[in-house]
């Protein structure tokens, strides 16, 4: 009989530096299944780089555990953990070609001359660099670099394979590529994946399961669209994409009294100060006096404050009696945005389920 | 901003002090006379051939020439895994090891060179070889320490952490891995510490003897001696190939940091 175990577990990893007040992993447990891609997201010094380092066995945790596939591995140095690791930098040996880069962990497993450079090829040819084994590094550009990074941490064929925010180096313009390819081969292999990033987009399209993190904790672990759409703490309704906040006092019955209007949540925390967070791409334009569509039952007047084209998507800040809130629509879309200047009288409207209550700080 | 005019006649200014005397031994060594005069009353290589010619200088050149090249390799040898440790390891009295290093550097070599013949006589090491490599060796090894700690330092250590990750051992990944890349400051430290020994003269005079003596203090004692340019001829010789090996070192360096990231 076998039981699903988790290919990565950690547990209670917490990892102090010296004349640091706070500790810089403060109690990270998670379970990962094996081929699944996990994103370690947050803020700069958020603890997701330690965290993946703890992983790799370069720091080592005050406490807790790391097991792969049920072997604990805490005490193991990494040239003994069998993990791709890809830098942030590429950490690409500068002295040595691509081929003898990727080649290098396949000769410290003592694999004979001829089939590391076959395997090396391989690999090279896996990440569309077949031709450009004999460069340097740095004959390279920043995204083949990149790419030999991925084939020498991929070529060991790893447990786990580390991805330390790799995107960061390359120009926007190829990011979006490159973060489809890395996805798409990872799916491929099947090999189970921690990445660091503080690129919410990233995370979101990337990933299976997202971490996010804040101050060496887990906020919320879940996968992609729970973490959009059901963000479990403020933190995550702040961090993770962009929401109006909403203040009020939270009544009985899930209704949130903010200024002058009533609004009603799907919330189930008990009446007192209460924040609420509604993100733009659920506000519906109406017209002023229109009615809402079926289960759009909060409605609020507003007057237009600014309007915002960027070609696909229009985004309307408005004031309500709750408070400025902001509305995204796409341009080419049904509702009537054409013509409405600053100062103009209109409706908005949300569901209930869509704003995200929680209890004020 | 573009250097003034009168900036540029001061640093040439300087130059010209700086060099003169460099340029005087220079016309000197090609003097056809027979004492250190200037003008010389002639030119000819006459000096140069002298020199070759000259038994107790060419056995002092010999000598430092194999003293120096045993001195440097030592100082590697020993200096390059110190420089590693200060470089890339934390460990209690790291701080403590650095300042000892470096401490030779700081006594002037007069107060070196008498401590080392109180020590090494009663020892019957001086005038030995093994008690001038000693001697050399305490004022080369700083250097090589310095230079090679700059080096290791500049190899960034997320590359010996990839190594790690792909399976090599901390030593496996030191060798192969941050050596290779901090070799330019290898050659450095090597050259440097090579002119180091080879120039060395304060040291020397405590430690050497009738049978075993040094190019620099061989110098000293036959232009107290004799006032004919040979010495003139053999300054030059030396100056040459010290510009040589700092070219070396500099087109070593150069080229790697034109080649670099």
């Amino acid at each position: 009989m076998t039981m699903a175990v988790a290919h990565l577990r950690l547990a209670g990893l917490v990892r102090h530096y010296a004349g640091s007040p706070s500790a810089a992993v403060d109690g990270i447990s998670l379970d990962l299944p094996r081929g699944a891609l996990l994103a370690l997201l947050g803020p700069s010094g958020c603890g997701k780089t330690t965290t993946l380092r703890i992983i790799a066995g370069l720091e080592v945790p005050d406490s807790g555990t790391i097991q792969v596939a049920g072997r604990d591995v805490t005490t193991l140095p990494p040239h003994q953990r069998q993990m791709g690791v890809v830098f942030q930098s590429y950490a690409l040996f500068p002295h040595m070609s691509a081929s003898g880069n990727v080649a290098f962990g396949l000769e410290m497993r003592g694999i004979s001359r001829a089939e590391r450079a076959r395997r090396a090829q391989a690999a090279l040819e896996m990440v569309g660099l077949g031709a450009l084994g004999a460069r340097k590094p740095r004959q390279l550009s920043g995204g083949q670099q990149q790419r030999v990074a991925l084939a020498r941490a991929l070529a060991i064929e790893p447990d786990l394979l580390l991805l330390d925010e790799p995107l960061s180096a390359l120009d926007a313009k190829l990011r979006e590529g490159v973060r489809d390819e890395i996805r798409a081969l990872q799916q491929r292999l099947g090999t189970t994946t921690v990445f660091v990033t503080h690129d919410q987009t990233e995370a979101l399209a990337m990933a299976d399961l997202v971490a996010v993190m804040n101050a060496g904790r887990i906020e919320q672990l879940a996968a992609p669209e729970e973490i959009f759409e059901r963000p479990a703490t403020r933190f995550v309704a702040t961090f993770v994409g962009r929401a109006a906040r909403l203040r009020g006092q939270l009544e009985s019955g899930g209704v949130l009294r903010c200024g002058g209007a009533a609004l009603r949540s799907t919330t189930a925390l008990p009446p007192g100060p209460a924040e609420a967070f509604l993100r733009p791409h659920r506000v519906r334009l109406l017209r002023p006096g229109q009615a809402p569509p079926p289960g759009y039952d909060n409605t609020l007047d507003a007057q237009l404050l600014r309007r915002v084209y960027t070609g696909e998507i229009v985004v309307l800040e408005a004031d309500t009696a709750a408070g400025p809130l902001t509305a995204e629509m796409h341009a080419d879309g049904e509702e009537g945005w054409h013509g409405l200047a600053p100062g103009d009288a209109l409706r908005l409207a949300f569901r209930p389920a869509d704003l995200a209550v929680f209890r004020a700080s | 901003m573009r250097p003034s005019w009168w900036l540029r006649l001061f640093a040439a200014l300087g130059f010209v002090v700086l060099l003169a005397p460099g340029a005087l031994v220079a016309l000197i060594s090609i003097s056809a006379g027979d004492f250190l005069t200037f003008p010389p009353p002639g030119f000819s290589l006459r000096w140069y051939r002298a020199l070759l010619s000259n038994g107790t200088l060419m056995s002092a050149l010999g000598t430092s020439a194999l003293l120096a090249a045993i001195v440097s390799v030592l100082a590697l040898l020993l200096g390059g895994p110190a420089a590693y440790a200060i470089a890339r390891l934390e460990f209690p009295g790291r701080g403590m090891l650095e300042a000892m290093l470096s401490a030779p550097l700081l006594l002037p070599t007069l107060v070196l060179g008498l401590g080392l013949l109180l020590v090494l006589q009663p020892l019957g090491l001086a005038a030995t070889w093994p008690g001038l490599v000693l001697g050399h060796c305490l004022v080369a090894i700083p250097f090589a320490v310095r230079i090679m700690t700059t080096a290791f330092a500049t190899v960034p250590k997320e590359l010996e952490a990839a190594a790690w990750t792909l399976g090599a051992t901390p030593l496996q990944a030191a060798l192969r891995i941050t050596l290779p890349n901090a070799a330019p400051g290898a050659v450095a430290a090597a050259v440097l510490t090579f002119l180091v020994s080879f120039d060395e003269t304060v040291i020397s005079l405590f430690l050497v003897g009738p049978r075993l003596t040094t190019l620099p203090v061989e110098m000293f004692r036959y232009a107290e001696r004799t006032t004919d340019p040979l010495i003139a001829a053999l300054a030059m010789s030396l100056i040459v190939f010290a510009v040589l090996m700092v070219a070396l070192v500099e087109r070593l360096l150069g080229l790697t940091r034109a080649m670099g990231k």
